[in-house]
């Protein structure tokens, strides 16, 4: 057979950049591995697929490493078969490389610490991710991803106003929360000691964290900022293996930290996000760094330690336990400081086991959750993870990462496992221990009085005071019982009148019927697809005022209504949704004001 | 001791012969390695807890990582696996070292000690060898990541093992078959050896090396476990 025989362009393509692409480092392990089998337990995957030896590291990579022996080492040139050298041929022989580089791999790296060779599968797991992509084969979501990354500067897409908006809104609920209207949430401030970087879910899904960040410097008297341009910190560069992508959304941050003259670089909790900025991005954007970078958790950490934050740990009472994001534990060394940051701010931390560079991938890694097509798959490697979380009996997981948020959160729906996800920024808020000023007459001393934590206004007033949702008109469509209920109950309780629904016809239905304000809606119901009848309720005129807000406990299915050609929703919030964060997230809807409306 | 006949003697030359071209082909190989491929660098500043971890510790750590079975969980949970790795290359450098003694020094051979010091890891090495062709062979998972030479060099040094086994003494009372055997299947080798994976002692100084480098710079390496379950 020869190498070059009837290739398709792509694969001609791939292989030639191939060459470019290797370095010593991918080379060397390309060229080490004994075939000792060593790694195979080691991957999620395998220990969820027993009897599937296609999901072991050492046969994936193997699939990328008969192409290197084929074209760019000797042995494989004179003994093809003998080695296990072979080429790839045909647009086919790339889908198969890409369900396994992108379907059967988080690129978590668990193996590449468990091997005795020191072979890095991840490393060149990624390469062949990014020559794959390089000829426009990949999975759907990471080409939609990328495309938002490249034209809007962040990879949700999320537009300029909205990320302004959401700023703002934040700001109001803290003004509100800590009955301070002087407090801000600072944008494009210069020569500042800190300039604050997020990752775009906590615009769209999570705002409540940007707000407990800010309530967090606020305390601190931090001199700090957040950028109105070049403010996403992840970097789909690192899932998608483009490195042109990465250094551009790594230069496109780090040139507006040096814009603003910050001093230094926070980024939030995310473990891609961190690993991209911190350790990958000045690579990448093969520029060296002027400023110091660090993780939100640090900087938490430290106002702890320096005193310039007071914590109470009495307020999270409940067991929690950590999940170590790879990204920051596995290629980072960022595991110490969450748990000495944990214990100073829970009563019950418990670790899980294996923890810090040996815990197991949440499954959501290497930009699993936008590869919709592999979910069950990825559901399924997620046994492990559910195992790990049940064992320790904890009520929440935290984790410093939002993908790890997000992945972790379905496999406890999943695998029902009882546990809610959050990070370590809201338990830190939540700690908080905040002394408030009060207004006083001039020249008498100010009393620090320290004051309960205030959670954001539910809106449950003193008696007789009007309930914040009174007079709205609510449509709560859900198919779970116990979910309809406690979503209308706590709608209901703030005044609103409700309409439920439990299907697809009978949400489009009733919307049409009732001409609610508000539709809560879940994106998984029997009856019509969800997706489309949130299409025909966009393009119905007389719909024009409705305003959505999904509540879903599946984020994979973010696509089936974010990917219309329609306005997107008002609001989304994350299943297992509390009180809180569902009468936030409904209020924010309420408030949207359109354009064209 | 014995006196060498023409043939054994011939391939005592061979020997030194495949010795030699294995050496030659492996300085192509490194030169190929070193210089077709650059080495990629790390700008960024270091992570990690400041000072536990090091590039130069990190490297350390992983190459001192063959003797450190606690070190990696896939090792930690298989002790049976890692001394039969320990057997099987104290095996091969024993067989290796029969290699230089018999040409060279074979009085040593006189003395029992230095016999049943090579004896020992050579047999050894043989019945690991045995135990991982029925893992090779048996196993689906270790199928699925076999190539033919990953069968082909283990069933030759599996053979070999048993040859040197017989060959330590440097005793022709029995006839010479087996140093011929052992010399023979030693000429093969290494001339063999370049093209196959038993050469990944060549590479492994350099994939240990640059991945402690990097996650010694990250904070990773050495790796840091937390206390013990319960
Ligand atoms: S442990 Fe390392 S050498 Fe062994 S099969 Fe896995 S990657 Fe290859
Ligand atoms: S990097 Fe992680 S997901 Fe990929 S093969 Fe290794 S252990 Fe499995």
């Amino acid at each position: 057979m020869k190498a070059t025989q009837e290739k398709s362009e792509k694969a001609q393509k791939l292989i030639d950049r191939m060459g470019e692409k290797l370095n010593r480092q991918m080379a060397g392990s390309l060229l080490a591995c004994v075939h000792c089998g060593m790694c195979t337990d080691s991957c999620h995957y395998v220990l969820a697929n027993p009897g599937d030896p296609t999901y072991a590291p050492a046969y994936k990579a193997d699939r990328i490493r008969k192409i290197f022996k084929r074209h760019f080492d000797w042995t494989g040139r004179v003994l093809p078969k003998w080695v296990g050298a072979a080429t790839v041929n045909t647009d086919e022989d790339l889908e198969e490389l890409k369900d396994i580089v992108f379907g059967k791999c988080t690129n978590c790296r668990r193996c590449t610490i468990n091997c005795p060779m020191g072979v890095d599968y991840a490393t060149f797991n990624r390469m062949a991710r990014g020559l794959l992509v390089s000829v426009g084969v990949m999975p759907e979501g990471v080409a939609v991803v990328s495309k938002d990354q490249w034209e809007t500067g962040n990879q949700m897409g999320v537009l300029k106003e909205d990320y302004l908006d959401t700023l703002d809104w934040m700001e109001e609920e803290l003004q509100e929360e800590l009955e301070d209207p002087t407090l801000k949430i600072p944008v494009d401030v210069p020569d500042c000691d800190v300039v604050y970087s997020i990752n775009p879910r906590e615009v769209k899904y999570d705002p409540r964290s940007i707000a407990d960040a800010a309530k967090i410097f606020h305390a601190a008297g931090e001199s700090w900022t957040m950028p109105s341009e070049g403010w996403d910190m992840t970097n789909f560069g690192l899932f998608s293996g483009d490195d042109d992508l990465g250094g551009s959304v790594a230069g496109r941050l780090f040139e507006s930290v040096e814009e603003l003259r910050g001093k230094k670089l926070v980024i939030s909790e995310c473990g891609h996000g961190y690993r991209s900025t911190r350790c990958e991005g000045p690579n990448w954007a093969k520029s060296d760094v002027p400023f110091e970078m660090e993780s939100s958790v640090n900087t938490m950490l430290r106002y702890i330690k320096e005193g310039r934050i007071k914590v109470d740990k009495t307020r999270n009472p409940e067991p929690v336990t950590f999940h170590d994001s790879c990204n920051n534990a596995r290629s980072c060394g960022l595991f110490e400081e969450p748990r000495e940051l944990l214990n100073l701010v829970c009563m019950d931390f418990r670790e899980m086991y294996p923890n810090r560079a040996e815990n197991y991938c949440c499954t959501g890694g290497g930009g699993a959750m936008s590869m919709s097509e592999y979910t069950p798959q990825r559901l399924k490697s997620g046994i492990t993870k559910a195992n790990q979380l049940k064992e320790t009996a904890a009520d929440f997981v935290v984790t410093s990462c939002h993908n790890c948020v997000d992945g972790l959160a379905d496999v406890i729906r999943h695998y029902e496992v009882g546990m809610k996800v959050t990070q370590l920024v809201n338990l830190v808020a939540n700690a908080l221990v905040i002394e408030k000023k009060v207004a006083v007459p001039v020249e008498t001393p100010v009393a620090p009085e320290v004051v309960e934590e205030v959670p954001v206004p539910v809106g449950v007033g003193a008696e007789g005071e009007e309930l914040p949702l009174a007079g709205r008109r609510i449509l709560v469509a859900d198919d779970e019982p116990d979910q309809l209920d406690f979503i209308s109950a706590v709608l209901e309780d703030n005044g609103a009148e409700i309409i439920r629904a439990t299907t697809g016809d009978e949400v489009l239905e009733l919307a049409r019927k009732e001409k609610p304000d508000v539709l809560t809606l879940d994106l998984h119901m029997p009856g019509r697809d969800v997706g489309e009848v949130f299409d025909l309720i966009r393009k119905d005129p007389e719909l024009g005022d409705l305003k959505i807000c999904i509540i879903t406990g599946k984020p994979e299915l973010r696509r089936l209504i974010y990917e219309r050609s329609v306005r997107p929703p008002e609001g989304y919030v994350d299943k297992p949704v509390d009180e809180k964060r569902l009468l936030v997230n409904v209020k924010k809807v309420l408030e949207v004001v359109h354009q064209d409306a | 001791m014995h006196e060498m006949s023409d043939l054994l003697r011939v391939i005592h030359t061979l020997h030194w012969y495949a010795l030699a071209f294995m050496g030659l082909v492996y300085v192509i190989r490194i030169n190929w390695f070193v210089k077709r491929f650059k080495a990629g660098g790390e700008r960024q500043a270091a992570t990690g807890i400041p000072g536990r971890t090091t590039p130069k510790k990190g490297i350390l750590y992983s190459w001192g990582n063959v003797a450190m079975p606690w070190s990696m969980e896939s090792s930690r949970t298989r002790p049976f696996f890692y001394l039969q790795f320990v057997a099987f290359h104290l095996g091969v450098t024993a067989a290796i070292l029969l290699l230089f003694i018999i040409p060279l020094g074979p009085g040593l051979l006189e003395n029992e000690a230095v016999v049943l010091a090579l004896r020992i890891p050579i047999g050894a090495a043989f019945l690991v060898g045995l135990g991982r062709m029925v893992r090779r062979f048996g196993d689906k998972y270790m199928r699925a990541i076999s190539s033919p030479d990953d069968y082909f060099s283990l069933i030759l040094l599996t053979v070999w093992f048993f040859f040197a086994f017989l060959a330590v003494p440097n005793s022709t009372a029995n006839g010479e078959w087996h140093l011929i055997g052992y010399f023979l299947i030693a000429t093969f080798f290494l001339a063999y050896v370049p093209f196959s994976k038993i050469s990944h002692y060549l590479y492994y100084p350099f994939t240990r090396y640059y991945i402690g480098k990097s996650l010694g710079h990250r904070g990773v390496f050495p790796i840091l476990r937390g206390p013990a379950r319960g």
